[in-house]
């Protein structure tokens, strides 16, 4: 009887005006810095989209931005661009992680631990890009050399247009690895369905294909969306390593917003094109949810 | 071990089997490390034994001329206008104050967020607080670029104080350390994370300090906070990661070489050793760059001095990123 007294005192406390002012004081600085560096920007660029930002004075041009870049035929190659390296940087390395991970748990306990301390040995990520830049060299480069010393014709690399993109994806399929967060989830699985599954004579496929995946599922579908995200976001590596070349052909969304932010000063037009590409990522995302549903019903 | 029993594993075709994953699993982690000592053999040959075509795998005469970068340069020329450490006490800088100010901000409100707000608020500031994340980041490019520019008005000018001629009070962030710590004192993904975390914690325990008349700010500091060592290790890697990382926007906001943090510095640097089109550029400068035996190398050089801090962090908090991952998953 007690207790329960306790509780509801206790759910009043909760609810209470003191616990309340706290939370405030405790969200305060958070509420502060998300509102001017989070939502304030946001909700500027939804003005500046429709803006001409001139040096004295900014009109109002309506639509004249939207338009200007729906028929700008370098924003129509940028988003090009933009789609097909995601689409073929997800359709090559995306289920890699997932795959390592499944098959790094046969390994034994000792085995795991140091190939993930190895695995997760990391590189700052602008020291990775220019190493791959330089292995793709054409005059000093190691994969050239490599095929000079084995005998074969070498390559042009980042410089042919042909394989540029699939050069910027290379890295991520080469150095392939485990995924924290699978690990965390393949070893979160209940043991005893697999051996259940065993009683009953499943094969290794049929334990992957009905027990491992299905679980994995949630995650694998949030991790999904943050990489389709992640690509299409693509900047760095097409900027440091290719400038956009050859003929353009990795010339990135981001890129273009960059280059004609910063380099002309054309801010209307930029923000115009980058609220064009949030609403082409919110497209991808809802499509994303609705065919690839995170809730499981094993 | 849960795919292919323990019985099993005497058998040939399952021994094969495992054979063949291991091969793989080891490959995969030889393919990984393999940048790093190349990154490294090359920062410590001679300049004239990077350009041996083919390339050699072990410098035959190794040698730390490119190292000396770091303390001093010999000449002034345009790029490297600086020793390499002024360019890491940059980076460090930013990193640090990013990590001081993101981390105890998000892990408030993420508390705040799990045990305190009442049902009416809550739903209402979860939102406010995550609902960038999906945001592509690019939409606030150039706003964040004009609020830096003069603090907090987004606009070419500085307007007026109605009725009269005296413009409102302004501050111009760009060309400090300012413009990109401000924009990453905040961070949507870590108040996930820390909710996450903090939502695992049964509420009880919370209630019963509480009844023992605990106030709010000491029952955080002394019963959540040492329980959660191994968020705040995860938080903390991944913090550290992204500002030291941190690229499109110190470019943009950050025009005065003394303030270029390391990795805008290593893309300038490379950019001046080759063109786009990938070959050695031979103007004076670089020519004078190579008699002085920095080429290649010393772009190598650059990148293991970027990666030794991101590699420390690793170790300092690698036990508690295994096990804070595993604890909750990214939920």
């Amino acid at each position: 009887m007690k207790r329960l007294k306790e509780k509801s005192i206790v759910k009043e406390k909760r609810g209470s005006k003191f616990i309340q002012r706290w939370a405030w004081i405790f969200g305060t600085p958070a509420i502060i810095t998300q509102l001017i560096f989070g939502w304030f920007p946001i909700s500027v660029a939804f003005v500046l989209a429709f803006q001409k930002y001139q040096f004295r004075t900014s009109p109002f041009v309506g639509l004249y931005n939207f338009k200007l870049m729906i028929n700008n035929p370098i924003a129509t190659l940028a988003f090009r661009n933009t789609l097909y390296y995601a689409a073929l940087s997800i359709g090559l390395t995306f289920l890699l992680p997932i795959l390592i991970a499944i098959l790094l748990m046969e390994m034994k306990k000792n085995v795991i631990r140091v190939m993930m301390i190895l695995w997760f040995i990391p590189v700052a990520s602008m020291a990775g890009i220019v190493l791959w830049k330089y292995f793709y060299n054409v005059q000093y480069g190691l994969f050239n050399g490599i095929l000079t010393s084995l005998g074969f014709p070498t390559s042009r690399w980042l410089n042919d247009p042909h394989l540029a993109m699939f050069c910027l994806v290379l890295p991520g399929l080469i150095m392939f690895g485990p995924g924290l967060v699978y690990i965390a989830t393949i070893q979160s699985i209940p043991a005893e369905l697999y051996e259940s599954a065993e009683l009953e004579g499943a094969s290794v496929w049929q334990k992957i294909w009905h027990i491992t995946l299905p679980r994995m599922r949630p995650i694998i579908a949030m991790m999904l969306i943050l990489a389709v995200i992640g690509n299409l976001q693509i900047f760095e590596q097409p900027y440091v390593m290719t400038k956009g070349g050859p003929n353009m052909v990795t010339y990135s969304v981001v890129m273009y917003v960059f280059d004609l932010a910063f380099s002309g000063m054309k801010l209307g037009r930029a923000t115009a094109l980058a609220v064009m590409f949030f609403f082409v990522i919110m497209a991808l995302i809802i499509i994303q949810r609705r065919y690839f549903r995170e809730n499981i019903d094993i | 071990m849960p795919l292919i029993s323990e019985v099993g594993r005497k058998q040939r075709r399952v021994r094969i089997l495992l054979g063949v994953i291991t091969a793989i699993l080891w490959l995969g982690v030889a393919l990984h490390l393999f940048p790093v000592w190349w990154m490294f053999i090359t920062s410590i040959k001679p300049s004239r034994e990077v350009f041996v075509f083919p390339p050699t795998l072990w410098p035959k005469e190794p040698t730390f001329i490119c190292y000396k970068m770091f303390f001093y340069l010999a000449q002034t020329w345009t790029v490297l206008q600086y020793p390499v450490y002024v360019y890491l006490k940059n980076s460090a800088i930013m990193t640090g104050a990013i990590m001081a100010i993101q981390i105890p901000i998000t892990a408030l409100i993420g508390y705040a967020l799990s045990k305190m707000y009442n049902v009416k608020w809550n739903r209402i500031i979860f939102l406010f607080c995550i609902g960038t994340l999906m945001i592509p980041t690019q939409l606030s490019l150039v706003p964040g670029y004009l609020i830096m520019r003069h603090f907090p008005f987004p606009t070419m000018h500085v307007p007026n104080i109605p009725f009269t001629n005296v413009k409102f009070p302004s501050y111009r962030f760009l060309d400090t350390y300012w413009a990109v710590i401000l924009p990453a004192s905040y961070n949507a993904f870590n108040v996930l994370l820390f909710k996450g975390f903090f939502d695992g914690i049964p509420g009880e325990l919370i209630n019963a300090a509480r009844l023992d008349g605990a106030s709010e700010p000491s029952i955080f500091a002394r019963i959540i906070l040492p329980m959660s060592k191994p968020i705040f290790a995860v938080v903390a890697y991944f913090t550290f990661q992204t500002a030291w990382n941190n690229f499109m926007w110190p470019l943009i906001v950050i025009q005065k070489n003394e303030l270029y943090p390391l990795s805008v510095m290593m893309y300038r640097f490379q950019n001046y050793m080759t063109s786009s089109r990938g070959l050695i550029v031979t103007n004076e400068a670089t020519k004078r760059l190579l008699e002085q035996g920095i080429g290649f190398n010393g772009l190598m050089t650059l990148g293991i001095i970027e990666s030794i801090p991101v590699f420390i962090m690793f170790l300092i908090f690698r036990e508690q990123l295994m096990t804070g991952i595993k604890l909750r998953g990214f939920k």
